[in-house]
C-alpha cells in the first residue's frame, strides 16, 4: 500500500515538474544562445535581450529548422526578422491568421495572387527607379 | 450396570447426594461455581466489546484510508491536468513557430499579411 502511495506520489512530482518546466520560458541572453541560433537569429543581436520572452521562445523554436531551409529561404528569414520582431504581438497573431487563411486557397488561385503581387512590386521598384518599363519584346 | 437413568432420577440422585455432602465441601463447590459463572461472563462480554473496538477502529481506519485516497486521487488529477495545459501550450508555441517560420520564408512578402 505505501509502495502504491509512494509511486503515484512520484508520478505527480514528476508530471508537475515536466508542465513546469514546459511552462516555465527559457529567457536566454545573447550570449546563452548556440552558435547555429545566433547565426539564425543574427539580424536581432543587438536587441534580442530587449524582446519579449515569448517572442524569444517563439523564434528559438523557429531557429532550430534554420539549418534545413534553402539559401533563398535562410536570406528572406534574416531579411525579414527585424521587421517581425518590431510588430505587436496583435499584428503577429492577425498575420498568422491570415497567412493560415491563404494556405487554404487552392493552389491555382494563391500562384495568381502571387504572380500579381510580384508584378506589383517590380512595377514599384521600376516607378522608384525612375526608369520607364521595358516593353516586352514580341 | 447397563440401566438406564432418565435425566430426572440423575437430578434426584444428585440432589440426594448433595444432601449427605458435608459444609466445607459445599462451600468449596459453590465457590468454584461462582468462579466459573464470573468468568464465564467475563469471556462472554469481551468479544462484544472486541467487536466494538474493533468496529470503531475500522472505521476511523477507513476514514483516514479514504481520505488519503482522495487526497492522492485529487493531487494525480491536478497533476494530469496541469501537465495538460502544459503539453496544450508546449505544441500550440510550436505550431505558432511553424507558421512564424513559414510567414518569415514564404514567396509573398510579411507586408501582404500584416494590417
Amino acid at each position: 500500500m505505501i509502495r502504491i502511495r509512494f509511486s503515484v506520489l512520484a508520478i505527480c512530482i514528476t508530471l508537475l515538474l515536466q508542465a513546469s518546466l514546459a511552462v516555465a520560458a527559457p529567457y536566454k541572453s545573447w550570449t546563452q544562445l548556440t552558435p547555429v541560433q545566433q547565426e539564425a537569429l543574427q539580424p536581432l543581436s543587438t536587441q534580442w535581450d530587449s524582446l519579449s520572452t515569448k517572442l524569444q521562445k517563439n523564434l528559438l523554436h523557429a531557429a532550430k529548422r534554420y539549418p534545413k531551409l534553402t539559401p533563398e529561404q535562410k536570406q528572406r528569414f534574416q531579411n525579414r526578422l527585424e521587421k517581425w520582431s518590431k510588430l505587436t504581438p496583435e499584428q503577429r497573431m492577425r498575420a498568422r491568421e491570415k497567412f493560415s487563411a491563404f494556405s487554404k486557397v487552392p493552389p491555382e488561385r494563391r500562384e495568381q495572387v502571387k504572380q500579381m503581387v510580384r508584378q506589383q512590386e517590380e512595377a514599384s521598384k521600376t516607378a522608384a527607379s525612375g526608369v520607364p518599363p521595358v516593353a516586352p519584346v514580341r | 450396570m447397563n440401566q438406564k437413568f432418565h435425566s430426572g432420577q440423575i437430578k434426584q440422585l444428585l440432589n440426594r447426594s448433595l444432601a449427605r455432602l458435608d459444609q466445607p465441601t459445599l462451600a468449596r463447590l459453590r465457590d468454584a461455581r461462582a468462579q466459573a459463572l464470573a468468568r464465564y461472563d467475563a469471556h462472554s462480554a469481551a468479544p462484544a466489546f472486541a467487536w466494538a473496538s474493533l468496529w470503531t477502529d475500522h472505521r476511523h481506519a477507513a476514514d483516514s484510508h479514504h481520505k488519503s485516497h482522495y487526497l492522492a486521487a485529487a493531487v494525480l488529477l491536478a497533476a494530469i491536468l496541469f501537465s495538460g495545459t502544459a503539453y496544450w501550450h508546449h505544441t500550440v508555441d510550436h505550431d505558432v513557430s511553424d507558421v512564424d517560420i513559414a510567414i518569415l520564408t514564404d514567396d509573398l512578402p510579411i507586408e501582404m499579411y500584416v494590417d
